[in-house]
């Protein structure tokens, strides 16, 4: 525990070097984009984001495997903590989305495939932690498990709804590559590595905060059971 | 609204979002933090009790 402690600290920092260095990339290294203007510039938070939702909800969807092969519940733990960490990533690719649609589509919201399967991936995960607040104790890490099973199905929809369906929505990783410029690329490449950094550190912080609560649990078991003997 | 506006918005909620969420984990690691050691002398109390009784 304290060994993780002291490497946390140094990994923190670097993170925090990385979203300065990712801040740079975006504001002054990467050019303005010709047709959009500044307002492109939020594609460089906005991708990253969604790929780390789509993480999150995988590390859920192993986890909760894990957790029902191996009934050992420090995998809901993970699953229960990266589902909380992936929504805040898809809230921010739920915000900043609309946000650059405004001034390009000239309207806030449309029901395209990629937006709508979005939303309801939002909506599945926002269930998922629903469900564990709704549900007794001894059942929430199994239900939980096939929940985040089951959910997942949503994530492999919402990435390919873009190639399934006729949408708006840019598609940015074709076959030949990212199709943009050499200093874009280098720019989300970057703020790629920082979020999955700060993504990283969230995810870690997240666990860490459960296991103290776990530990509480514990120490309070035992108090009781003093106090019983008392 | 203008182009940077958006921008502004968007580059704002995002930090928001992130910083809110990594304030409150610290906040909550902190009590708990803090809880665990209360706990923890009470505990010690207790069995220092316990070894003065016997």
């Amino acid at each position: 525990m304290k060994r993780t402690q002291t490497l946390l600290i140094p990994f923190q920092l670097l993170t925090y070097v990385l979203m300065l260095l990712a801040l740079y990339t975006i504001f002054i290294y990467a050019p303005v984009e010709k047709t959009m203007g500044v307002t492109q510039k939020i594609f460089y938070i906005h991708v990253p984001a969604a790929f780390l939702a789509y993480l999150a909800f995988f590390i859920t969807f192993m986890a909760s495997i894990f957790y029902l092969y191996r009934k050992d519940p420090k995998w809901d733990t993970v699953a229960h903590c990266a589902v909380e960490t992936g929504i805040i990533f898809c809230t921010i690719v739920l915000i900043t989305g609309p946000i650059w649609a405004k001034p390009i589509w000239n309207v806030w919201w449309t029901w395209d495939p990629r937006l709508t399967t979005t939303l309801i991936l939002w909506f599945t995960y926002v269930a998922y932690l629903m469900l564990r607040r709704a549900v007794k104790v001894n059942q929430r890490a199994n239900l939980s498990a096939v929940f985040g099973i089951i959910g997942f199905l949503n994530v492999p929809i919402t990435f390919f709804s873009i190639r399934l369906w006729r949408t708006i929505h840019p598609v940015v990783i074709t076959s030949r590559g990212l199709n943009m410029s050499e200093p874009m690329k280098l720019s989300l490449i970057t703020t790629f590595i920082a979020f999955c950094f700060l993504f990283i550190a969230m995810l870690i912080g997240r666990i860490r905060l459960e296991r103290s609560k776990m530990h509480i649990e514990e120490l309070k078991e035992i108090m009781d059971g003093m106090n019983f003997k008392n | 609204m203008d182009n940077s506006s958006y921008l502004f918005a968007a580059f704002s909620i995002t930090w928001s979002i992130i910083f809110v969420y990594i304030f409150r984990l610290f906040r909550t690691q902190t009590a708990l933090n803090d809880q665990i050691y209360k706990i923890k002398k009470t505990l010690q109390n207790i069995s220092d009790l316990d070894v003065a009784d016997s």
